[in-house]
């Protein structure tokens, strides 16, 4: 009987083989199992003792705390290869995917789905390799009967063995494979919980697999079963049955199939709010009576209904179950005792099997009470219908009302009940709740997909946090490293300064020049040089304004020959006023020292400068000193500049007389000063100055003025009527002249001592420089005033500007009406009176300054700023931002990361999104920040 | 007053230091920097200037019978909505609109006091709990009528729906109520555009009632409500203004009025030429930090809500008007005399030509796509400005 039974169930098996592929070689496995049945033939009835064994056995082994299911294994593990086992059981050890391994594959493919089983119990049961070891040692049959172990699952299969589920006693039968296989199956149809839940699905399936090789023979063992409902297809998962083994296989592996496997694995979603009714026999949740009811009426139900008759089946009455948060409570209990499940599962369990049913009427019977009252809940819950006023009545030519139309869902229907049905469905309601009323209570029905997104928001969410902790860690370390570059860029342009000091060096070297070593004297171009090559322009304004800068900057080749005859001007200077003082005293020795001491005062304050005078006892020199005035002094030439100012001071009134001894001798003094240089000596007598030109192809001229404080302390003075009386020289030279020069001195110094420092300003002037030159319109705003003006508007905006952002606030000002008529005006800080230091502008000329700096404001704004500065537009710099990465991955490098390539070019990537959010946020955050202060 | 000495260095959390700071400057303001201009000479005498402010202000303001006229019918709906508010059960007619009414109130210039005459026009602001539906709406609006004609048969009511859905219309033979209806805040974002009324109108709704409160806290000073009436005026009569919203010009009167080192109230004069001033100066241009709305955060600036042209448009008639104001022209500004050409046409004052000034926006040329991101950097953020907010 066996054996026709093992050699049908080769036979199947071989069918099998098409299906599935490696099973086959299992088959011969199941043959030693059949045989090894056939020892054991007790098997059905004297099960439970058996099992009572098995438990002896496992307590007597010891080392399985919940044996169960490493006995299962072990005893599949004995039985197909004991040479073997050694081998294969530490594979077993190493890696949990014993079963995928090559060398127990051939033998074991047939027993995969047991140890799909067994990964579960491993999961359950602590399973040790020093309990393997002792598997060998068992006889065949003891380690059998311990595959069933513990009275759960005896209990389960004893619940089979009286269950009229023919089909399922006939695989309980089928054989080792078979009965194994069964338990998850039962365990499915209980609606087995979690512990077991990850393993059943393969299980499940080999399960069906197996069955229906065991379909034609091997049935006389279960006398209850008529032979009859064996050739029936029936899938208890999904409750149908299926024409034939082709079918049935199909069906098995279909979607549908699986699906509901997969809900019968989760179990009654325990969440389902409120109270639904549920058909058990069809495993069918409605949502209210009315929808039981046309269940129950359906065809799917009667057709359900006569199978299970068919199949002779309970069949549970129509009464619905109410599935509902309050009833649900037993089901946890299970744990890893498999049967356990038959007395838990509660009303889904009751129509599975007589066993069971009794086990659970009892719980039923006791919720039968709350049954009905949930359904009484269900009907008094009756909701009130919504949205009314959103149906439409489409009525017909006679007026009468045909249909309606609902515009929140979209629907019509013909039915007034309809009507109220859908005003009460929850489509509708949620429609309502989502389009006009929000705080309307839909109760919400989750469902598996539902379930599903809400696990995978989570998990998005913790992936994000996760990001944006690696992010704010990456954002700390670039703080680091900005830090670092800041603290470079400073360093560097301290060298460059330096640098740039060494080259221009204060002053001509050499022996000391008539300057009064008491002036501070700045570098030739303060200010200019460690902006230029240093600042890193940011924004296209700056860039501009930068690259017009550069391009009005003179060429080094012009600062120095400038340089040069400066310096040899001033030298020359400074032997005339030698010799004169030789020629006017010849006690000279002594008055020299005098003299020089005279000169450091002379710079400290003009208005000072009477007193050195009371201090000299001799004849006083009458060349004092010799100083650089205008553009010179400021540091403001521009490209092609070819004319500067030196003024020297005179110890009393400069007359004619004066300066043509001056321009007498200066030839000669500059021969000796520059033997190899040629100057061209011209007077000016009413500039009060003589010009010197060099000879050469670059022309440039200096323009010696000469002046004496004296001249101002007069017109201070002017009020008093002693000063008038004092005597002025028949050929004094030009008054205005004088005191012009004696301004630009003042201007010199106001302008090394406000200007110079602050940021960006001697760049906007020089800028503004070059515009006054450039456009007629603003030809007539004289430098001195555009010089005051500019560093009054820089230095009012109270912090660092950009060049762009700097030139821009001048432009602003001059938009906002600062020269025109009304404005408080430019007061000029190097005069006694209160004096407009525009004041040479006409009404009109302000007017058309500032209609054009109103216009240039706004180019600014818009973009163009290159045409305010005359020139072409600069593109945007393509590798700025390579620029910047390329240094960032060298300190990559340096941190050791040496992740430059790969790692850099992801960082870059990343780094560009952010670049274009943070354009978009900017604005808002900087705003912010500004909001901050500004209240 | 501006921004400290330091660059704020990582406005945000996640935002890497490598982004060029974006500091939006304040634009140059004389009053602001008062201490670096001492004046040469004495300020020139205004006083024709500021009775002639205060005439145009008189002017402008609305009658006592306006006034009447519009708070009457005001208080009426007023009192319908709370009707409805405290006592949904008489409000059958449209059963889901009962008893959600959140909050009723009144908004804009009639709440704020800046009405101008022959503007006879309140404005009212409905906040529904539900989401407003065109249905809704009309409900109400109905409703409403429907209960005022149950008080007094005898007047004349008319109900207007409001052209793209912002509420309706209530108005009598004198004044005129506004009603504008929006939804709580937590709705917002529930809205569809095929059922409900726009979201941007509605948020901009709620932006009223934020704006009313804020005036209410912050700008009572009859100096500003003068100015902001001027201003108006100005923007009513000047081509070139009309893109400035009134909430804008609010908060600019607010600003030249109180923004200053005293913090007292400047003089009329002073604060109306200052607004000219700081427009011209381009306080609402990109790159200028402008005004902060306070009722948004201070995370917006208020001129973004402008187009680009727009500013640019705005800047130069300021700017142009701001000549002319300084050469004398305030009767022309004021509108006292002559017309609104002085803004765009060459004029003569004293001698002095001023010219009007030419727009110095231009459209960015088409860029290849592929240029943008790279591009975008220091390109593109003005466009961004204005669409990001």
């Amino acid at each position: 009987m066996y054996w026709s039974g093992l050699s049908a169930a080769a036979n199947a098996a071989a069918a099998y083989q098409t299906g599935q592929t490696g099973y086959p070689v299992g088959h011969t496995p199941t043959g030693t199992y059949t045989t090894q049945r056939a020892a054991g033939s007790t098997y059905d009835t004297g099960y439970q003792t058996a099992a009572a064994a098995a438990a002896t056995h496992s307590t007597a082994a010891g080392t399985y705390p919940s044996a169960a299911a490493s006995a299962t294994y072990d005893y599949g593990y004995g039985r197909t290869t004991q040479t073997a086992a050694a081998a294969a059981a530490a594979a077993y050890d190493s890696s949990k995917t014993y079963y995928a391994q090559p060398s127990t594959a051939t033998a074991y493919t047939g027993a995969d789905t047991h140890y799909h089983n067994k990964t579960a119990y491993t999961n359950a049961g602590a399973y040790t390799t020093t309990s393997r070891q002792t598997t060998p040692v068992v006889t065949p049959k003891t380690s059998y009967t311990s595959t069933y172990p513990g009275a759960a699952a005896a209990a389960a299969t004893a619940t089979y063995n009286t269950s009229p589920y023919a089909v399922q006693t006939t695989t309980a039968n089928k054989g080792w494979f078979g009965t194994t296989t069964a338990l998850p199956v039962y365990m499915q149809q209980t609606s087995q919980p979690a512990t077991a839940v990850a393993a059943v699905k393969t299980p499940g399936n080999t399960w069906q697999t197996f069955k229906k090789q065991g379909t034609v023979p091997n049935k006389t063992q279960k006398p209850k079963a008529p032979p009859k409902p064996q050739q029936l297809h029936y899938c208890d998962v999904c409750k149908i049955s299926c024409a034939g083994p082709q079918t049935y296989r199909e069906h098995l592996e279909g979607q549908k199939h699986k699906k509901k496997e997969a809900a019968a694995k989760a179990g009654p979603t325990p969440s389902r709010h409120g109270a639904s009714l549920r058909c058990e026999l069809c495993d069918v949740t409605c949502t209210g009576a009315d929808a039981y009811a046309a269940h129950i009426r359906g065809a799917k139900h009667q057709k359900v209904v006569k199978l299970h008759q068919k199949l002779g089946k309970p069949i549970p009455s129509t009464d619905p179950v109410v599935v509902g948060g309050t009833t649900k409570t037993s089901t946890t209990t299970a744990g890893t005792a498999v049967g356990a499940k038959t007395t838990t599962s509660g009303t889904t369990a009751a129509p599975t099997g007589t066993l069971a049913a009794t086990t659970t009427t009892t719980t039923s019977d006791g919720k039968k009470d709350d049954l009905k009252e949930d359904l009484l809940d269900l009907k008094e819950k009756d909701v009130e219908p919504v949205g009314q006023e959103y149906i439409e009545e489409i009525k017909n030519e006679e007026g009468k009302v045909i249909s309606f139309n609902c515009k929140l869902c979209e629907c019509r229907f013909n039915d007034p009940n309809a009507k109220e049905m859908h005003m009460k469905g929850r489509r509708h309601r949620l429609q309502y709740k989502k389009k006009v009323n929000p705080e309307l209570v839909v109760e919400v029905k989750p469902s598996l997909r539902q379930r599903k997104l809400q696990e995978e928001k989570l998990r998005r969410q913790q992936l994000r946090e996760e990001m944006w902790r690696r992010r704010e860690e990456e954002r700390l370390l670039e703080e680091e490293e900005r830090w670092y570059w800041e603290e470079r860029r400073r360093y560097e342009e301290e060298c460059e300064y330096l640098d740039w000091c060494r080259r221009y060096p204060r002053g001509p070297p050499g022996p000391p020049p008539m300057m009064p070593p008491g002036m501070p004297r700045p570098p030739f171009m303060p200010g200019m040089p460690p902006m230029m090559p240093m600042r890193r322009p940011d924004s296209s304004d700056d860039r501009h304004v930068l690259a017009k800068h550069a391009e009005i900057y003179p060429k080094e080749e012009e600062l120095g020959a400038i340089q040069k005859i400066v310096s040899n001007t001033e030298k020359a200077l400074k032997m005339v006023s030698d010799y004169l003082a030789e020629v006017d005293a010849p006690k000279e020795q002594h008055i020299k020292p005098k003299a020089k001491k005279e000169k450091e005062e002379v710079p400290k304050d003009d208005d000072d400068k009477k007193d050195g005078d009371k201090k000299e006892d001799g004849p006083p020199r009458m060349l004092k000193g010799v100083m650089r005035v205008g553009i010179l002094a400021k540091g403001l030439l521009l490209r092609g500049d070819a004319s500067v100012q030196l003024v020297v001071l005179c110890g009393d009134k400069p007359t004619r007389t004066l300066l043509d001894r001056v321009a007498d001798n200066l030839p000669k003094q500059l021969a000796v000063v520059a033997p190899e240089d040629k100057y061209d000596i011209q007077r000016v007598v009413e500039e009060a100055a003589l010009v010197v030109q060099n000879i050469g192809e670059q022309r440039i001229s200096v323009n010696v003025t000469l002046t004496s404080p004296i001249m101002r302390e007069q017109l201070l003075h002017d009020g008093d009527s002693q000063v008038t009386a004092v005597k002025d020289p028949p050929d004094v030279l030009d008054k205005q002249k004088c005191l012009d020069a004696l301004a630009a001195l003042r201007h010199a110094k106001w302008f090394q001592a406000r200007a110079n420092g602050l940021q960006s300003c001697v760049m906007v002037i020089r800028i503004l420089r070059d515009l006054c030159q450039r456009v007629p319109t603003w030809g007539p705003l004289n430098s001195w005033a555009m010089e005051l003006m500019c560093e009054k508007v820089i230095a009012s905006a109270g912090q660092h500007l950009s060049p762009g952002d700097a030139l821009r606030r001048v432009f602003e000002a001059l938009a906002s009406g600062l020269l025109l008529p009304g404005s408080p005006g430019l007061l000029d800080p190097c005069e006694k009176d209160p004096i407009d230091a525009a004041s040479p502008l006409s009404a009109q000329e302000r007017e058309d300054i500032t209609a054009s700096a109103q216009h240039a404001l706004r180019l600014i704004a818009f973009r163009q700023i290159h045409k305010v500065l005359g020139m072409d537009p600069i593109p945007p710099p393509k590798f700025q931002r390579g620029g910047r990465f390329t240094r960032k991955r060298r300190r990559d490098n340096s941190t050791g990361e040496g992740n430059d390539s790969e790692g850099g070019d992801g960082k870059k990537d990343k780094k560009e999104d952010e670049d274009s959010k943070m354009d978009m946020d900017k604005d808002t955050n900087s705003s912010k920040h500004l909001m901050v202060e500004g209240h | 007053m501006r921004g400290g000495m330091i660059r704020p260095m990582g406005p945000g959390p996640h935002f890497g230091p490598k982004m060029k700071q974006f500091v939006p400057r304040l634009p140059f303001d004389m009053v602001l920097c008062e201490s670096a201009f001492p004046r040469v000479k004495a300020a020139p005498d205004e006083s024709a200037f500021t009775q002639a402010l205060l005439k145009r202000n008189a002017d402008l303001s609305p009658t006592p019978a306006e006034q009447a006229a519009v708070l009457n019918l005001v208080t009426k709906i007023q009192a319908v909505m709370d009707n409805l508010i405290v006592d949904p059960g008489n409000f059958d007619a449209c059963s889901s609109i009962s008893q959600q009414i959140e909050e009723v109130r009144q908004v804009g210039s009639y709440k704020k006091g800046t009405m101008m005459t022959g503007h006879n026009v309140a404005d009212i602001v409905v906040i529904l709990k539900t989401l407003p539906t065109k249905e809704a709406v009309e409900a109400l609006g109905k409703k409403v009528c429907d209960d005022l004609r149950a008080q007094e048969p005898q007047e004349v009511l008319v109900l207007t729906m409001l052209p793209n859905d912002r509420g309706f219309e209530i108005s009598n033979s004198e004044a005129t109520v506004r009603v504008l209806v929006t939804t709580i805040h937590q709705n917002l974002r529930k809205l569809d555009p095929e059922l409900h009324l726009d979201q941007k109108i509605l948020q901009s709704h709620l932006a009223a009632i934020r704006h009313s409160r804020w005036f209410e806290e912050n700008a009572h000073h009859s100096t500003i409500k003068v100015l902001i009436r001027l201003l108006r005026d100005l923007r009513g009569r000047f081509e070139g203004f009309e893109p400035l919203s009134p909430w804008m010009l609010d908060l600019l009167a607010h600003y030249a009025i109180l923004n200053n080192p005293s913090r007292q109230a400047l003089p009329i004069n002073s604060a109306f030429r200052r607004c000219l001033q700081l427009l011209a100066a381009g306080l609402f241009l990109p790159g200028s930090a402008g005004i902060s709305d306070p009722c948004e955060g201070g995370n917006i600036r208020v001129h973004t809500a402008m187009t680009l042209e727009q500013q640019d448009l705005v800047c130069l008639t300021a700017q142009t008007l701001l000549r002319v104001l300084s050469h004398g022209g305030y009767k022309q500004i004021l509108g006292l005399e002559g017309n609104s050409s002085i803004a765009s046409e060459m004029s003569v004052w004293d001698g002095v030509v001023v010219s009007a000034l030419e727009k110095a926006y231009e459209k960015p040329p088409e860029r290849p796509p592929q240029d943008d991101d790279t591009d975008n950097m220091d390109a593109d953020d003005d466009p961004m400005e204005t669409t990001d907010n």
